[in-house]
């Protein structure tokens, strides 16, 4: 929102040594947040009037003109011109040479400077509206335009903001600081704020006579749940005709367009009171004027020339006919201030703001008076309104005549009055305050006090009354910023020790994420918990358990997650165009439509949502890829202080392809998978290069330990050997079965596996496999006899019975 | 010794072929020292070795000529050469240990400008790293960790929070509804969260006060995105509740997050600001770094950015959280790590953080 500070100033005496840097920081300390302040003087900084002396032709352009014009200077100065309504005797704004100017009222000031135009000297230019910035205040008709203020009694030579009387600072506020206080919506309103602030006086607005008869003017407001109050003036013998520039200005200042002077009137009274009003040519209203709700598919054209359908949820004012105005949002365009209307009714109304808002959402209507009205205004407003709009048609209309005046306002709003504990203040601002600092400060918001003990009742005044202050907390949070928040110090809490935090789930999960990437070298990545159906396909998910969103980001990304796999294809294939191999893993939600469920309130029944893990491992060797993922699983319980987990295949997952794949398993139940993805999958997912095996975890199944569960056993006494042994299988033969044999041979310590082989020497469905034995005694050092006799047993029960082949022995 | 025997000898009548061979013998030792010294590579002392007292080395060959002596040179030219044998097997020996000691495990030329071998590459999202240095941070100030679902209800996201029904701060937040939930009201009508507030009433539903937290997670808004906006994003949200808790002991949340993340003692000013579920409500800014707030294009020349809301809960967000209003109350601060990251880092598009770029994560070690 865009305010005058001139117009501020016409409602409170500021103190005289304050700057727009302290006013711009204490108005954001202490109230809203002003974005910015703008200096017109200084946009217009450089343009003087000039007085056109003569107008004679190029004499080699046709549509250049050399003038000489008198820009306060002794001499007059040539200055050559494209203008197409140069005449003599005109007032202009010439920008001379040597000042710095900003074009459009924007940018870096540039330097004007003497400069020549087809052959002849020119010394300055002459402007046109837009040049400076005023085409709004001084529309042009045609292009190459200058502008001409010769209606302007002005001396050649002055500066055109002096002139004009533009010495104004436009103080610019942020909308999103201003929600939740309906009451600053105006000059009037910033004014008080500023007075509270500052310390000083507030003026009231002017006292005016209100008409003591109707003029038939009569006022039924039907729907009293939307329309608080309604107020009606009846004005005769008024003109259509342009505003005086002062009031234009002003207008245009804080970005209203000049209108008309009616119209400008009822815009004046809003950017002054934040009390929206309208004019009704009163010759289109017929009957009584009603404050309704619409019929269904009612017809309404706007102002703006769109015709809308109403709906019976819109409020409308309307005669005995048909709708005049959709209410708090827009005139109709057939029955507002036309340009022959000479008889007014202007409404000064008040009307709710749930219903308004409703309204301007369903049309998608925002306007100035919509805005003021969805925060909510007081309806006490209305007489301040009234107050500047009668003095405005005096002074601006004074052959006027204000005939009738009506005031429907059946429900007289109740001023919140709030009780208040001194002991209350004092413990929440960390600070003893006076009844009198108390009372100084809440008095200058225009609140009423009186004391009362430890009490203190509050009497609110009527535009912070609409729900804006309503409890205790909102009095101290008052007194609190006009301290300013600056002079309460830091006070360091006293917090009592109770226990220290053991939050094992948390730190599990964060074992989880550190173990994979700073032990297993993977990287973590985020992905959107929506997804494109294409991944979702691709991975062969089941659509059918997913929820959706009721507007998704895009048409095709409408499905949340239920499994992390689909988003660890779409990585895997974006980061296959700058990465032949890489390992990558995410944390987080995945949601099905199934198991609803409650956490803190039984009505509030919702989804099943539970943590996964996902990784993906990209590269060329399927075999070595899956081991690897399974190696990260398998140690998985080694960093991050949880139960160890196990394997079986039971159930391949949808993704992967018949060979590669295993669950995994936490006692005895699922926890998830590992599996190379098949052909198919990757194909779909648009994967060309590179093998992937992914595995995938639930980690709300995952059990945490209370705490560290290494085992102490003592070291061997006796040295422990080892041997390889390369033993010939068949294919069928398994990994486990082998070890499980070795294992279980007589002073075996320990087997693990190094490697398998497979090629022609060996034959045709055959497998070398390589590993090494560790054995000991807990007697004494083991005789290489007793080894020799070692190896043979399990060889030979390898070869018993798993028919196992070891040349040589 | 060697000398003083050849003296003895030379002494007495002897043959020129006796002088002859004692002469040799002293020759062989100053020869085969020198030689010995003069050997590199333990190979080659080897050879020298054979050549000088081996089977058929010098010292050897005379030590076989000495049985055709007379008897009483044979004595003591047969001591002489063992004695000449002796010291040039120790010379080898004791270079042998020398060479040994001083030799290189490694064959052939290197280069020690080659660089290591990359260890693990692997790491942590830069929001997860951002976000347990301020869980470590909060940690130690006893502040417990929590989270909450991210799917949750209208009553959690909007109603408990003291958001006025179809209130404009409800639009301010365009929420991404749950298709077949996004019809009913308050616990019925489901959303993915667009805040973590609403998890402060469910921790304090669920644990009572006093109370101190941090809830950090990911919230959802139905924006249109470009680089400085995202659907998806992450924030970082701490409750402190206590009994008669002043605002003014607000600011070791923000400190506590700024100094952490900054590595410095950042300055921070509270003013006012408007959040329906604080009162009062604070918008908290802090000292451009950049500029030390003498004011520059960062900050936009007011010296001072905008880094989080906060304030004190709202009677009304206590009384849902099951408190008394008039017995506890305390401050809540909430901030965008997204945004933090980015002025951390100097990262120019938010959406890079849902983006799962490699190129772009791997920056973050």
């Amino acid at each position: 929102m865009k305010l005058s500070l001139n117009w501020i100033k016409k409602y409170v005496n500021l103190p005289k040594d304050l700057t727009m840097t302290k006013l711009s920081y204490d108005l954001t300390m202490c109230t809203v947040e002003v974005e910015d302040t703008v200096s017109i003087k200084k946009n217009l900084n450089g343009f003087v009037v000039g007085r056109i002396l003569t107008v004679e032709s190029h004499p080699d352009a046709d549509k250049l003109r050399v003038c000489k014009v008198d820009v306060g200077d002794t001499e007059p100065s040539t200055i050559v011109c494209g203008g197409v309504n140069l005449a003599p005797n005109q007032l202009t704004v010439v920008a001379v040479p040597g000042a710095m100017v900003s074009w459009h009222g924007e940018g870096d000031p540039v330097e004007i400077k003497p400069s020549k135009l087809r052959g002849v000297m020119s010394y300055g230019m002459i402007c046109s509206s837009n040049e400076i910035g005023l085409e709004d205040l001084f529309p042009t008709t045609q292009p190459a335009e200058i502008m001409d203020i010769t209606n302007f009694d002005i001396k050649p030579g002055t500066p055109v903001a002096e002139a004009l009387d533009l010495d104004d600072i436009i103080i610019d506020i942020d909308n999103k600081s201003l929600t939740n206080r309906p009451d600053l919506w105006g000059h009037y309103g910033m004014a008080r704020e500023l007075a509270a602030i500052y310390g000083c006086q507030l003026k009231p607005f002017d006292k005016v006579e209100l008409p003591k008869t109707t003029d038939g003017l009569s006022i039924v407001i039907d729907s009293k749940e939307c329309c608080a109050r309604y107020a009606g003036l009846v004005v005769k013998n008024i003109k259509n005709v342009p505003s005086p520039f002062a009031i234009q200005s002003l207008l245009w200042r804080v970005g209203v367009r000049p209108i008309s002077l009616p119209v400008d009137i009822t815009n004046y009274v809003m950017l002054a009171t934040g009390q929206p009003t309208h004019g009704f040519d009163r010759n289109h209203i017929k009957g009584s004027i009603h404050v309704r709700r619409a019929f269904a598919g009612e017809k309404l054209e706007l102002l703006d020339g769109d015709i809308l359908t109403l709906t019976t949820e819109d409020l409308v004012i309307a005669d005995e006919k048909a709708a005049v105005a959709l209410a708090g949002v827009m005139g109709g365009k057939l029955d507002s201030i036309l340009s022959e209307t000479t008889e007014l009714i202007v409404e000064v109304a008040n009307f709710d703001a749930l219903s308004i808002r409703r309204t301007a959402q369903r049309f998608d209507l925002r306007t100035e008076a919509s805005s003021r009205f969805e925060k909510g205004i007081d309806p006490q407003r209305v007489d301040d309104a009234l107050a500047v709009i009668v003095s405005m048609l005096n002074r601006e209309f004074p052959e006027a005549e204000i005939s009738g005046y009506v005031d429907n306002y059946p429900m007289p709003l109740e001023e919140a009055k709030i009780r208040v504990s001194l002991t209350f203040l004092r413990k929440r601002l960390g600070k003893e305050l006076s009844e009198q600092q108390i009372d100084k400060y809440l008095k200058s918001l225009g609140f009423e006090v009186s004391f009362n003990g430890d009490d203190m009742l509050v009497k609110v005044p009527s535009w912070r009354s609409t729900g804006d202050i309503s409890i205790p907390d909102d009095i101290l949070e008052e007194i609190a910023r006009l301290m300013g928040y600056e002079n309460f110090e830091y006070v360091p809490p006293t917090v009592v020790l109770e226990k220290a935090i053991n939050q094992r789930g948390a730190c599990m999960e964060r074992a989880l994420r550190e173990y994979l990437a700073f032990r297993c070298g993977m990287q973590e990545i985020f992905t959107y918990p929506w997804i494109e159906d294409e991944y979702i396909l691709a991975s062969g998910a089941d659509m059918s358990e997913m929820l959706e969103l009721s507007m998704p980001p895009a048409p095709n990304e409408s499905h949340l997650r239920s499994t992390l796999v689909p988003g660890l294809l779409k990585s895997v294939f974006t980061n296959l165009r700058y990465y032949e191999s890489f390992r990558i893993f995410e944390l987080t939600q995945i949601f099905k439509n199934n198991n609803y469920h409650s956490i803190n309130e039984t009505l509030e029944m919702l989804p099943n949502m539970a943590r996964h893990l996902g990784a993906a491992f990209v590269g060329n060797d399927a075999r070595v890829l899956f081991r690897e993922a399974k190696g990260v699983v398998e140690h998985m319980h080694t960093g991050t202080q949880m139960e160890k987990l196990s394997f079986a295949q039971i159930q391949k997952p949808m993704w992967a392809e018949d060979k590669l794949w295993i669950n995994i398993l936490l006692n005895d139940e699922l926890v998830g998978e590992i599996g190379l993805v098949s052909p198919k999958v990757t194909r779909d997912a648009g994967i060309r290069r590179s093998v992937t095996v992914i595995f995938e975890l639930d980690v709300e199944k995952l059990k945490p330990l209370a705490s560290r569960n290494n085992v102490f056993t003592h070291l061997p006494e006796y040295p422990r050997v080892n041997f390889d042994l390369s033993i010939t299988f068949d294919e069928s033969v398994k990994w486990s079965d082998i070890y499980e044999v070795a294992f279980k041979t007589g002073s075996v310590k320990d087997v693990r596996f190094i490697d398998e082989y497979r090629g022609s020497q060996i034959g045709e469905n055959k497998k070398s496999v390589t590993f090494r034995t560790w054995i000991g005694s807990d007697e004494g050092t083991l005789t290489s006899d007793k080894i020799d006799l070692v190896t043979k047993q399990i060889a030979k029960k390898l070869n018993k019975r798993l028919g196992g082949d070891i040349r040589g022995l | 010794m060697l000398d003083k025997l050849k003296d003895n000898m030379q002494s007495k009548e002897n043959t020129v072929e006796k002088n002859d061979l004692f002469a040799r013998l002293k020759e062989i030792k100053t020869a085969g020292i020198e030689k010995i010294n003069a050997t590199f590579l333990p190979e080659e002392l080897q050879l020298v070795r054979a050549n000088l007292i081996g089977r058929k080395g010098k010292v050897t060959e005379i030590l076989k000529s000495v049985g055709q002596a007379s008897p009483e040179v044979r004595k003591i030219l047969g001591q002489a050469a063992n004695e000449v044998k002796q010291v040039l097997s120790d010379a080898i020996d004791q270079h042998n240990e020398h060479l040994l000691d001083s030799l290189s495990s490694v064959d052939g030329e290197v280069d020690i400008t080659l660089p290591g071998i990359v260890p693990q590459q692997g790491g942590l999202h830069p929001i997860t790293q951002i976000c347990y240095d301020l869980n470590d941070a909060f940690n130690s100030l006893g502040f417990e960790v929590f989270s909450e679902p991210e799917i949750t209800s209208e009553l959690f996201a909007f109603d408990n929070l003291n958001f006025p029904p179809e209130h404009p701060a409800r639009e301010s937040m365009d929420t991404y509804w749950i298709k077949g939930h996004d019809e009913g009201h308050g616990a019925k009508r489901l959303c993915m969260r667009p805040h973590l507030t609403g998890a402060s009433v469910r921790y304090l539903q669920q644990h009572g006060a006093p109370a101190r937290f941090v809830y950090p997670g990911r919230v959802y808004r139905n924006e249109t995105t470009d680089a400085r906006h995202e659907r998806a994003f992450f924030q970082y949200e701490a409750l402190i509740v206590d009994k008669d808790f002043s605002f003014a002991s607000g600011k070791i949340l923000v400190k506590t997050i700024l100094d952490k993340v900054f590595g410095r003692d950042v300055k921070v000013r509270m003013r006012v600001g408007y959040f329906p579920f604080v009162e009062p409500g604070f918008e908290i800014d802090m000292l451009c770094l950049v500029c030390d707030g003498a004011g520059c294009k960062v900050c936009k020349h007011v010296g001072w950015i905008e880094v989080m809301p906060g304030g004190t809960p709202h009677p009304n967000v206590l009384k849902a959280a099951g408190l008394d209003p008039s017995v506890w109350s305390g401050f809540y601060i909430n901030i965008g790590l997204d945004r933090l990251v980015m002025m951390r880092y100097g990262v120019d598009d938010v959406r890079l953080f849902h983006s799962a770029d490699l190129r772009f994560l791997n920056q973050f070690k």
